[in-house]
């Protein structure tokens, strides 16, 4: 079953064409890689999807419906989520409070249910803390739980980016650079991580400069290059793409 | 009585002139050191104060007491932001304004405390130039700050387009962070800023003291026609903050009579001139919500 | 302080609760036959404090907004005036040279209130999306416009001298004179104010305040993880307006009177100025910190009679020198208040 279809996506700043005329599909249960150059248009391509900004042309549709242009946060509840190259923690917010914040259908969420201080929302509450110390666990950064993320280092917030990511149980995650600044050790872990989370079904879509690590992960490559798909494949086939080369060599 | 519409317009013209001597340098401020400065208008009091202080105290002529208040006010105004918002220059739009908010209480309530709240004209000759085929006069203290104006627009133009200095201005409004890579002093360029926008606010303060007349609230009475000038051409534009300006103050002066029309055919007392100055408020926000980017385009908005 | 289980136990006595029975008993004085005269001498003070309380009301909204979720509004005197002239029009019996439609005092409150919100509204669907910064500035502006039709409105809002002959509820239940009045109304008013004080603290404290602080500090990472950003910052603006609405109909109810000086740009000053000594985002705090800066101004009125070489004049503008030094050293040395979270602020100190 096709999870996401993005078809003729445009995007440009002035007279830079960021993003022209991408096109691609991912299917359930696959993990794919995405690179390029940098400057190849692969950030702004995840911000159209998620229309973060507005893109110039194309469609997004994802799960089935046609979601081009919806608003960011009813494509975060029909599944599809991402995280960003440069983490963007809520850092004047906890590392407990960032990852209650992301738990869906919050009833808590609302000023009537808030005032009221209903038993649903306090119910809620407390499966999304359960739930948050689960996964803060598994990415082991429990003990900074009442920490400010602002005071995290850098591979902390990877992980509680991604674990954030997880409290709204996608359907798709897009990861922008998972593996930037961040050292080997825990490159394995995160590559662990996601081997997991797309065993238990979870489609995943990644960009990435860190190619060694990135080719033995995913199912399938796509290649972009000057704002376009300039191959894809399976990635023992797209190493061996001349194109390809010239494109990372040349760029 | 009918004011024929030429002269409607010199007074445009002439509001337009005080407003762009305000608005320049309130952009400059707004482009480069990334801040609202809510206590630029007290700069422009400074000016009327020093140059009252230059005619009627010491006696100089008029054209000298305009440079003493050029230098004088570009170097205290620049001394006043050395002070107050250079440590604090990374802290984010909203605690800047802040600042500027309470620096703008103490400058005001400062000179009020001190100079009473007297009004002080600055006494001039004035000669009045008649047309009267066309229908209109002009006095030579319109003629003045109508020229200062122009020159200060065209020094700012050579300033920006042919020094170092200037062309690492533009280059910093541009892009601050590429101006740093690129080997830029920002730091000189705000010192640069700062001396220019409280020179030019100075000016500003000197001819509205000769119009009107220097009090505490000069300054801050011009403010809010300034800030909507600054936005109208796009803020962080000086070219634009200079086209925003005579815009404004045309649209103004001219909207007076047309108010009084608009009252004596509808027959109501709705007392529509007498909202004259909440008039640039309207057009401020009126120009904020239907072009945030002003005749050019800049970004207001948050996503 | 984020935790928001924490926040729960923080409390031992709920303000909502003590809210509304205070505000259930200072009913049942205000129709009793009894009454309190305050002594001799206070009555400066207790009119100060009438004024703390309706200024408190605009506060826990405008901490909502700002000290929550960041939003820069510099107008919620705007919301205050129009509040107090709706309930003043409606119910005003043929006030000198304005609109006066003589309804009781409970169609002005409710219309102050649906008033000021519909203003919150309107105003919050076309500026919400602008920067920190401009939103700033349209707001102030928005308030100035407002007071400039106040003041030259004549036939309609009575002009600068406003409208008398509104109807006073609370003084309508005593014949015990001007002090009992002052005294029953500090009652209703502070039971009301701690009501509110109580009912935007559960906002804060709940998962709810979590999302308004999550959009101070990234409205974008809140939008993609699932939340629906400008409608909170619309209803978060909405709620405010309307509790200043309602305070400024208090406001005219307790005076008699709408008036353009009730509702100038210094209701925003001193409540923004509050809201900054006390420690924006700090529920209490923000309260604490108007209480020292109303008592600050009482206490240097009190000074100004004393002090005889000094002229008025010279006096108010000293005072403001003094508010506004204040404002730069809060600023730049303690920008988390005295009892804010520099952590949860994200500012440093
Ligand atoms: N907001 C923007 N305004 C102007 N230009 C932009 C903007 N965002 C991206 N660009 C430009 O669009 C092009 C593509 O940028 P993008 O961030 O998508 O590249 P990328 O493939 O993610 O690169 P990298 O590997 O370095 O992250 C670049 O030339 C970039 O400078
Ligand atoms: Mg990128």
């Amino acid at each position: 079953m096709t999870l996401l279809a993005v078809d003729g996506l445009r995007r440009s700043f002035g007279s830079l064409v960021a993003v022209d005329g991408v096109s691609f599909e991912i299917e359930a249960g696959e993990i794919v890689g995405m690179i390029g150059p940098n400057g190849a248009g692969k950030t702004t391509t995840f911000n159209c999807i998620l229309s973060v900004i507005d893109s110039d042309a194309g469609t997004v549709s994802f799960d089935g419906a046609d979601v081009t242009g919806g608003p960011p946060h009813a494509l975060a509840r029909r599944g599809l989520v991402r995280t960003f190259q440069q983490t963007r923690e809520l850092e004047t917010l906890t590392v407990a409070d960032n990852m209650l914040l992301a738990a869906p259908e919050h009833p808590g969420e609302r000023a009537w249910h808030a005032v009221g201080r209903t038993s649903t929302s306090a119910q809620r509450e407390a499966a999304a803390r359960e739930r948050a110390m689960e996964l803060l666990e598994v990415f082991d950064i429990a003990g900074m739980v009442e920490e400010y993320a602002g005071n995290l280092s850098g591979g902390q917030r990877k992980l509680l980016e991604l674990a954030r990511s997880l409290m709204l149980d996608p359907k798709l995650l897009l990861l922008d650079e998972p593996f930037a600044g961040v050292n080997p050790s825990l490159t394995n872990e995160i590559v662990g991580h996601i081997e997991a989370l797309n065993d238990d079904g979870m489609t995943l879509l990644i960009i990435e400069h860190e190619l060694e690590t990135l080719t033995d992960l995913v199912d399938r490559l796509i290649v972009l290059a000057d704002g376009q798909v300039l191959a894809t494949g399976p990635p023992a086939a797209i190493m061996e793409n001349e194109e390809v080369i010239d494109a990372y060599l040349g760029g | 009585m009918e004011i024929p519409l030429a002269q409607e317009v010199i007074f445009g013209l002439v509001i337009g002139s005080y407003i762009a001597l305000g608005a320049i340098g309130f952009t400059l401020v707004y482009g480069l050191v990334n801040m609202i400065n809510f206590a630029h208008g007290e700069f422009i009091t400074i000016g009327a104060f020093v140059g009252y202080f230059a005619v009627a105290e010491i006696g100089l002529p008029l054209p000298v007491a305009v440079l003493v208040a050029l230098g004088g006010t570009a170097v205290v105004g620049w001394g006043i932001a050395r002070i107050t918002f250079e440590p604090m220059n990374d802290a984010g739009a909203v605690p800047l304004l802040l600042m500027s908010i309470g620096l703008g209480l103490v400058l005001r309530n400062g000179i009020r405390a001190i100079a009473g709240p007297d009004r002080r004209n600055i006494r001039t000759d004035v000669a009045t130039y008649r047309f009267d085929d066309l229908g209109f006069f002009v006095t030579s203290q319109q003629l003045l700050i109508i020229g200062l104006t122009l020159v200060s627009v065209l020094v700012l133009h050579l300033f920006l387009s042919r020094t170092m200095l200037g062309i690492a201005m533009r280059a910093t409004a541009d892009n601050e962070d590429l101006a740093l890579v690129s080997g830029i002093d920002t730091r000189r360029v705000r010192n640069a800023v700062w001396l220019a926008a409280s020179g030019l606010a100075g000016v500003a303060g000197v001819m509205l003291g000769t119009a009107q007349a220097a009090s505490p609230t000069v300054g801050f009475g011009q403010l809010l026609l300034i800030i909507t000038a600054a936005i109208l051409g796009g803020a962080g534009s000086p070219y634009g903050a200079v086209a925003g300006s005579y815009i404004l103050g045309v649209a103004v002066t001219v909207s007076v009579p047309f108010l009084q029309r608009l009252e004596e055919t509808l027959a109501l007392n709705l007392e529509l001139t007498a909202l004259n100055s909440t008039m640039a408020f309207v057009i401020l926000i009126v120009v904020l919500l239907v072009r945030p980017g002003g005749l050019v385009s800049a970004e207001v908005r948050t996503s | 302080m984020s935790d928001g289980a924490s926040r729960f136990e923080e409390f031992p006595v709920d303000a909502v609760h003590v809210g509304l029975t205070l505000f259930v008993l200072a009913v049942l004085f205000l129709y009793s036959p009894l009454f309190v005269q305050p002594p001799g001498g206070t009555f400066t003070v207790l009119e100060v404090v009438v004024l703390f309380l309706l200024y408190a009301m605009i506060l826990v909204g405008l901490n909502l907004q700002f000290g929550h979720a960041g939003l820069v509004n510099f107008g919620p005197v705007a919301f205050f005036a129009v509040g107090g002239y709706t309930a003043a029009m409606l119910t005003a019996n043929e006030p000198f040279r304005a609109v006066g439609l003589g309804y009781p005092w409970p169609v002005g409150l409710l219309a102050a209130i649906l008033v000021a919100a519909a203003l919150g509204v309107l105003l919050g669907i076309s500026t919400l999306r602008l920067r920190d910064d401009f939103l700033a500035i349209v707001t102030l502006a928005v308030a100035e416009i407002i007071h400039g039709l106040l003041e030259t409105q004549s036939d309609i809002t009575g002009g600068s001298l406003g409208l008398n002959n509104v109807p006073r509820p609370i003084a309508g239940t005593t014949t015990a004179g001007d002090g009992a009045v002052l005294v029953s109304t500090i009652i209703v008013f502070g039971a009301l104010a701690l009501l509110f004080y109580g009912v935007f603290r559960r906002l804060s404290a709940s998962p709810y305040g979590r999302v308004l602080r999550a959009i101070r500090a990234d409205e974008q990472v809140t939008e993609t993880l699932g939340k629906r950003v400008f409608r909170y910052k619309l209803a978060v603006f909405v709620y405010g307006a309307a509790v200043a609405g309602l305070a400024g109909a208090l406001l005219v109810f307790y005076n008699g009177a709408a008036a353009p000086g009730f509702f100038t740009i210094n209701v925003t000053v001193i409540v923004w100025i509050g809201m900054l000594i006390g420690g924006a985002g700090s529920d209490r705090g923000v309260l604490g910190g108007l209480a020292i800066i109303m008592s600050f101004q009482l206490f240097t009125r009190f000074l100004n009679d004393q002090i005889p070489f000094v002229t008025q004049d010279q006096f108010a503008s000293i005072r403001l020198v003094l508010i506004g030094l204040l404002l730069m050293v809060i600023v730049k040395y303690r920008p988390e208040g005295i009892w804010g979270d520099a952590d949860e602020l994200g500012v440093e100190s």
